[in-house]
């Protein structure tokens, strides 16, 4: 089976998301789809599955006309589409969710024949070569388990083509390392796959080919073999990669009292004793896996967690917050890791969020003329893409929502800036772009203490190296001495 | 600047959204109309000001109420609310004459406070929570009165709240105050703001530093305060506090606040909105009357024009799943 598109254009409102591109998908290879973000990755797909309609051009699907007019059309032709956000649903059962929407067929007397259900969903998963038993518990599984849930619904649609956007988005090392595998086993299984990803080195560990996206026009396609990650750079964002992605280590450290001191901290949830201290000027990258201790040392910095014991120094004064509100009034900012779920509200207007945790007022009425002025000059010095101050933020692409968080954060001038996997889900470009900013607050004298998933990330932006495992820290590097990938996962297993 | 900063240009909206977002003021021009047509007395003076004086109640609870919808939450206490006030109000009036108002709103902001405390400390939901003070309030009243009416006789009262004053009743200028305000504060204060970001994202607000609590509280405090005023005024009109009075209420003010374009989901809102939303059910009932629509019919109609404007304002695009 093969999926040709040819000459696809869709626009939003006064934006051409895709102009004139083509694409195809054989059977058998993983074709990756590569641009910034809003290039048009997610878009072509979405048009394709009947998602969105296009508003111009074809597609084939093995030379007969493939124009369906929704998801479910597409699947019935073949098509699947596995979506960038986890799509399960948690209050059924794991084998419920591999044939969510067909249940119908596995009716017996109007009745559901669970028996049947199960060892079809259960067969589904095993060919994915995933070890979960469709009897577990659906609340038990990882985020990658759950993804590969995701996969499994597709399958079970027996499609000739699978389309994955940004699937591995919000998953972990581990859990990458899984969904690739599934991935390539499909490929060897014959089916066509279309790849968004914005981690250009698991494109280039799975991807056959290669199309480059810029601006929502085609660039090209290429064989992946023939196009180094530098030459790929450079075609998604149209100049040379002669700046790197991380700006490079902050100046020589500032001797005096450190901004954040932590001793003998146990947070509720075994979680602690722990010690880390952050310079002004530094930025302190927290690793480890999700739930060994960054995400719980950060609620507790931001009054969201009980703190058991310990103490916490802010500027050489303790420092308990009582909640969010407190650690904002006393210079803490957090930056959440789920953007739109915690970070900042999609339906409200670019500056509605940017001064959302700073609310300008005098005598209780909203301070209109500093409201504008800080939300005007974060949108410049941010370097924010919207059309207007007044635009919703769910029409930004991902980055420059996370521009957005980011604003909100600074807007009050922290003297301490959370970070809880700042770049997760944004593009290269962008993530260039918060990393600079991120070091230039640095270098203006915030402390910033930074927890990531992202291993090259936390690597390549910290000053300073801590690695958590089940609630402690196992192993703090020495400043400005980073270890490498290996040693940094090694110390969190 | 940047350059795409510096575009003032709006994307195009289109046209459906614009008409979507004119639509309360079109059915309430169309009601207007319809009834024009239907009966000569309607579109008179004397008949708007009798659509006006029988809105103030129905309008300065609404008020509060929409402060509480765009919070996310729901008050269904506030026909309780406006009895226990109205009863204080009538009770108090004898000994303190047109100062009656301060007991009473004073009770209404209690009962709101109350019901604040237990949704936002006690993490009740608040549909719940008023759920039960609903019954409660109510109960109150009953017990006090134990079924009987408590009339007005009060002459300062009654001149001040029932009065007129360029032949404006004064119940309407009193309501327009309290529109003037509740406008300012929705639109103007920190605290309007901090209750829009809690309606539209509670855990953003919370972790931006908005006291979600206190804010809570006082929108509970605020309908309090409201339903206090509203009592007040149904108990000048009637010159008296009943046990039944304002009951089911609660639905009338709801289905005012949704009809003028607020959705239930919270986040969003406006008290222009408010206001048409009161018009179009004090237009539809004195319409009715005036055109002899059988009183046994009418809540039907009203009914169905609710679930129509709901159904042709509600913009499903930014609302994923409806409840």
């Amino acid at each position: 089976m093969r999926l040709v598109a040819t000459d696809i254009s869709k626009r939003y409102g006064g934006t051409v998301a895709l102009d004139r591109v083509s694409f195809d998908v054989q059977a058998g290879e993983v074709h990756a789809l590569v641009g910034e973000n809003g290039a048009g990755k997610s878009t072509l797909l979405k048009v394709l599955a009947a998602v969105e309609q296009r508003d111009s051009g074809t597609a084939a699907l093995d030379g007969t006309d493939f124009a369906p007019r929704s998801l479910r059309q597409a699947e019935a032709a073949g098509v699947a589409h596995v979506f960038q956000e986890l799509n399960v649903n948690r209050s059924v059962g794991i084998a419920e969710n591999v044939f969510l929407g067909r249940l119908a067929e596995f009716r017996r007397f109007g009745l559901l024949n669970t028996r049947r259900l199960r060892s079809a969903a259960q067969a589904v998963l095993d060919e994915l070569g995933a070890d979960i038993a469709v009897d577990r518990d659906i609340g038990s599984l990882d985020l990658g388990q759950l993804k590969i849930v995701e996969v499994a619904r597709a399958l079970a649609i027996r499609p000739s083509i699978i389309f994955f956007d940004e699937s591995t988005a919000f998953l972990n090392n581990r859990e990458v390392r899984m969904l690739l595998a599934v991935i390539d086993r499909l490929r060897s299984q014959g089916i066509g796959i279309a790849f968004v990803s914005h981690h250009l080195n698991e494109v280039f560990e799975i991807a056959d080919r290669l199309t480059v996206l810029k601006d929502g026009g085609l660039v090209g396609t290429y064989p992946a073999a023939d196009i180094g990650e530098a030459k790929l750079h450079e075609l998604m964002v149209g100049r040379g990669g002669e700046e790197g992605l991380f700006p490079g280590f902050g100046g020589s450290p500032a001797a005096a009292t450190p901004a954040l001191e932590i001793t003998g901290l146990r947070i509720d949830g075994g979680v602690g004793p722990i010690d880390l201290s952050v310079g002004r000027g530094r930025i302190v990258g927290i690793g480890g896996l999700k739930g060994s201790g960054g995400d719980a040392i950060l609620s507790a910095l931001t009054g969201m967690s009980r703190i058991a014991g310990g103490s916490i120094r802010l500027d050489g004064t303790p420092y308990r917050p009582a909640g969010p509100a407190a650690a904002w009034a006393h210079g803490v900012a957090y930056l959440p890791g789920d953007r739109t779920g915690e970070g900042l509200i999609p339906e409200f207007a670019v500056d509605e969020n940017l001064t959302l945790a700073v609310r300008p007022g005098r005598w209780g009425f909203s301070d209109r003329r500093r409201h504008k002025e800080m939300s005007g000059a974060a949108i410049d010095t941010l370097r924010i893409k919207t059309p207007t101050a007044d635009t919703p933020c769910s029409s930004l692409s991902g980055g420059n929502m996370q521009k957005v968080v980011l604003g909100k954060c600074l807007a009050g001038r922290p003297t301490l800036l959370l970070l809880n996997n700042p770049t997760r889900g944004v593009d290269i470009g962008a993530k260039a772009e918060i990393y600079r900013v991120i070091r230039r607050l640095a270098d203006d004298g915030i402390a910033v203490l930074m927890v990531s998933e992202d291993l090259p990330e936390l690597l390549g932006l910290s000053d300073q190296v801590l690695i958590t495992r089940k609630g402690d820290i196992s192993q703090v590097f020495p400043e400005h001495e980073n270890p490498s990938e290996e040693e940094a996962v090694r110390w969190m297993l | 600047m940047d350059a795409v900063g510096d575009d003032k240009q709006r994307p195009a909206v289109p046209t459906i959204e614009r008409v979507r977002a004119l639509f309360p003021i079109l059915l309430l021009a169309g009601l207007c109309l319809y009834f024009a047509l239907q009966s000569e007395r309607f579109l008179t003076i004397p008949n708007g000001l009798i659509v006006l004086q029988q809105s103030v109640v129905l309008l300065v609870a609404a008020l509060g109420m929409t402060f509480v919808i765009v919070n996310g939450s729901i008050d269904l206490s506030v026909g309780s609310v406006v009895a226990l006030s109205a009863l204080v109000a009538a009770a108090t009036s004898a000994e303190l004459g047109a100062f009656a108002i301060l007991p009473a709103i004073a009770v209404g902001l209690v009962c709101g406070l109350l019901n604040g405390v237990i949704f936002a400390i006690g993490k009740v939901p608040s549909f719940i929570v008023t759920l039960g003070t609903m019954v409660v309030f109510r109960g109150i009243v009953l017990f006090w009165t134990r079924g009987a009416p408590v009339s007005i006789t009060d002459f300062q009262f009654l001149g001040l709240y029932s009065g007129r004053t360029f032949d404006i009743p004064n119940s309407v200028l009193i309501a327009f105050v309290a529109l003037v305000l509740a406008w300012i504060v929705f639109n103007y204060t920190v605290f309007g703001r901090e209750v829009r970001a809690i309606g539209g994202g509670e855990r953003v607000a919370l972790l931006s530093g908005i006291k979600v609590s206190r804010v809570k509280i006082g929108v509970f405090a605020l309908s309090g305060l409201m339903c206090g005023l509203a009592g007040l005024l149904q108990s000048s009109r009637t010159m008296a506090a009943t046990s039944q009075l304002a009951q089911g209420l609660e639905l009338d003010v709801i289905a005012a606040v949704v009809v003028g374009g607020t959705p239930l989901t919270g986040g969003v809102g406006k008290v222009r909105g408010t206001v048409i939303g009161v018009l179009i059910i004090a237009v539809l009932s004195n319409g009715m009357n005036m055109t002899g629509v059988d009183p046994y019919f009418q809540n039907i109609i009203k009914g169905l024009v609710l679930i129509l404007a709901v159904f042709l304002t509600i913009d499903r695009k930014k609302i994923a799943i409806i409840k």
